[in-house]
């Protein structure tokens, strides 16, 4: 079938055009701040991890999450810190840590784990670190988080 | 506690349903350009009249219970106020229709009676709500369209108690709470907590959910001080505008699409996860208390199956999942065991919910209407809770037979 015609812009036309930024609320930090803050944070994860204290690096990297338009640099940066994170956490305690992330943590943290898996050759995490993520995020907090994420035009 | 009666009204999904006053009837549309009308009999309904007029599905029904009349919104951006008159010719009570001048572009996708039933609201995807009032000269419905801040389609609206304040939900992502007055039929409001002053229009509250999505339905609560909304985010929000309290109840299951207040305290919703799911909590808080669907009863009335331990993946585990699982694991394509049953009463996302028994303030009964063909009359206080990491494992416990 051909589906070329899902391409076509239909709202070209259409003087009153619905944006996406009208559909969330902007980041009100601009965008040189927000590399600054997530180059920041990015140390401070790094001092967390060496402490062995994985949920406070998580909590960290997960709060204040860049997102929105003008921002790619912030938005890799901070994957890369929490991929850090994510693969140097043994199996066995990602289910306690999980658990005892907020529940705005949990959201943000399917997020990335969809960013990470939609990266082409899924950048340099591996499959099955994901994956694990995944199921056990799951298990805590359900589909409804992962519906979360799909919904949530604050993309990450 | 009493167990849900359960009515197979067909095997189409139920677009929309409404029951008359005194619950004897109930007007549906199965998926399709017509209305249907079920007349009670003892313990099941036969269909008894069919309305027809609209050229397009029928995306909502409501039925006003002391004037008696039915209003329909479709596809075709029309609506009709049907009206139980003699036919002419024959003497027998028929229904007429009467058409409503919506002035709309785009399909009409919600619409509901004020609760003096001199007014009615119709959604559209033309980003306006159409108030819709009788004018006794012309003969008939005329418009007045609620437009700005309106982003995108409407899904649902709700009025409050009275009679004035409209709340809706829709695409763009809000609840917005507005003024509907109309100058011939309303007299002046007196003051509530949304605001005094209430000419058309005016944008009396503008909320969102926590992470944004279309909101499926939104109610006032019984005394119309309280808004919930339900959002595609598996989240239901309630606030209080008067202590600027804003609660969330983050879902761990799919997303709610229909709600109703049974008191001032008590909410119950449902959707994708296909069972009415209990809310209860006041201006210090909301939670999550329980289910209407007891999956244990369910499955002492004799429904196939096995419990089995809770998986918490929900509807992960599905029955295109177990096939798949199936034919990975044990070699096994059995064709004839794709067939499955959820362990809920329906069997497909329940797309509306309405309170069946009782006064506002004092709903005892629900009834609830799906994409499966089910139409369920729900006894409120039968509420079983959810033990911690069962909520989703129930749906989740799928079963082949």
């Amino acid at each position: 079938m051909d589906v070329s015609f899902r391409k076509i812009d239909i709202d070209q036309y259409e003087e009153d055009v619905l944006l996406d930024n009208e559909l969330y609320e902007a980041d009100p930090r601009d965008p040189t701040q927000v590399l600054n803050d997530t180059k920041q944070k990015g140390a401070a994860v790094h001092s967390s991890l060496s402490k062995g204290d994985i949920q406070g690096a998580l909590e960290l990297v997960l709060s204040d999450a860049p997102y929105g338009p003008n921002v790619e640099e912030a938005k890799n940066l901070n994957l890369q810190t929490l991929v850090t994170i994510l693969n140097s956490t043994k199996a066995t305690e990602i289910p306690g840590v999980v658990k005892s992330l907020s529940q705005d943590s949990q959201d943000t943290l399917m997020k990335y784990l969809y960013k990470g898996m939609g990266l082409p050759g899924w950048g340099d995490v591996s499959g099955s670190v994901l994956l694990g993520w995944h199921e056990k995020l799951t298990e805590v907090a359900g589909t409804g988080c992962i519906v979360r994420a799909m919904t949530d035009r604050r993309v990450v | 506690m009493s167990a849900p009666e359960v009515f197979n009204l067909g095997q189409t999904p139920i677009t929309s349903h409404a029951f008359n006053a005194d619950r004897s009837r109930v007007a549906v549309s199965l998926n399709s350009n017509d209305v249907t009308i079920f007349d009670r009999q003892r313990n099941d309904w036969t269909p008894t009249e069919t309305l027809s007029e609209h050229d397009k599905l029928i995306t909502s029904i409501d039925w006003a219970p002391n004037s008696n009349r039915i209003v329909t919104s479709a596809q075709d951006r029309n609506a009709y106020v049907w009206q139980q008159t003699p036919d002419p010719q024959t003497g027998h009570m028929i229904w007429k229709p009467t058409l409503v001048l919506l002035r709309i572009n785009r399909a009409a996708t919600f619409v509901k009676w004020s609760p003096n039933e001199d007014k009615f609201a119709v959604a559209s995807g033309a980003r306006a709500i159409a108030i819709c009032s009788f004018d006794p000269e012309g003969d008939w419905w005329v418009s007045r369209l609620l437009k700005k801040p309106i982003r995108s389609t409407i899904l649902s609206v709700d009025w409050h108690p009275n009679n004035v304040l409209l709340a809706a939900g829709g695409a763009d992502m809000k609840a917005r709470v507005f003024s509907a007055y109309i100058k011939d039929v309303d007299k002046r409001p007196v003051p509530t907590v949304w605001g005094e002053k209430l000419p058309f229009n005016t944008l009396c509250g503008d909320y969102t959910s926590p992470s944004g999505g279309w909101v499926h339905s939104v109610g006032f609560s019984p005394s119309g001080d309280v808004l919930a909304f339900a959002a595609h985010d598996s989240s239901i929000t309630v606030v209080y505008p008067g202590s600027q309290a804003i609660y969330h109840i983050r879902m761990t299951t799919l997303p709610l699409v229909t709600l109703t207040w049974t008191s001032e305290e008590a909410i119950v919703a449902a959707g994708h996860d296909c069972q009415p799911f209990v809310f209860s909590g006041n201006e210090g808080g909301w939670q999550l208390i329980g289910t209407l669907d007891d999956a244990n009863a369910n499955k002492a009335s004799g429904r196939s199956g096995f419990g089995g331990p809770a998986s918490p993946v929900g509807r992960l585990q599905s029955s295109a999942f177990n096939t798949f699982r199936n034919a990975d694991s044990r070699g096994s394509s059995n064709s004839n065991a794709t067939e499955s049953e959820l362990f809920t009463v329906h069997q497909n996302t329940i797309t509306n919910i309405r309170p069946y028994d009782g006064v506002p303030g004092a709903v005892s009964r629900i009834s609830s209407s799906g994409v499966d063909g089910k139409l369920v009359v729900w006894d409120v206080s039968a509420v079983s809770p959810i033990s911690v990491g069962g909520l989703a494992g129930k749906v989740g416990g799928m079963s082949l037979r």
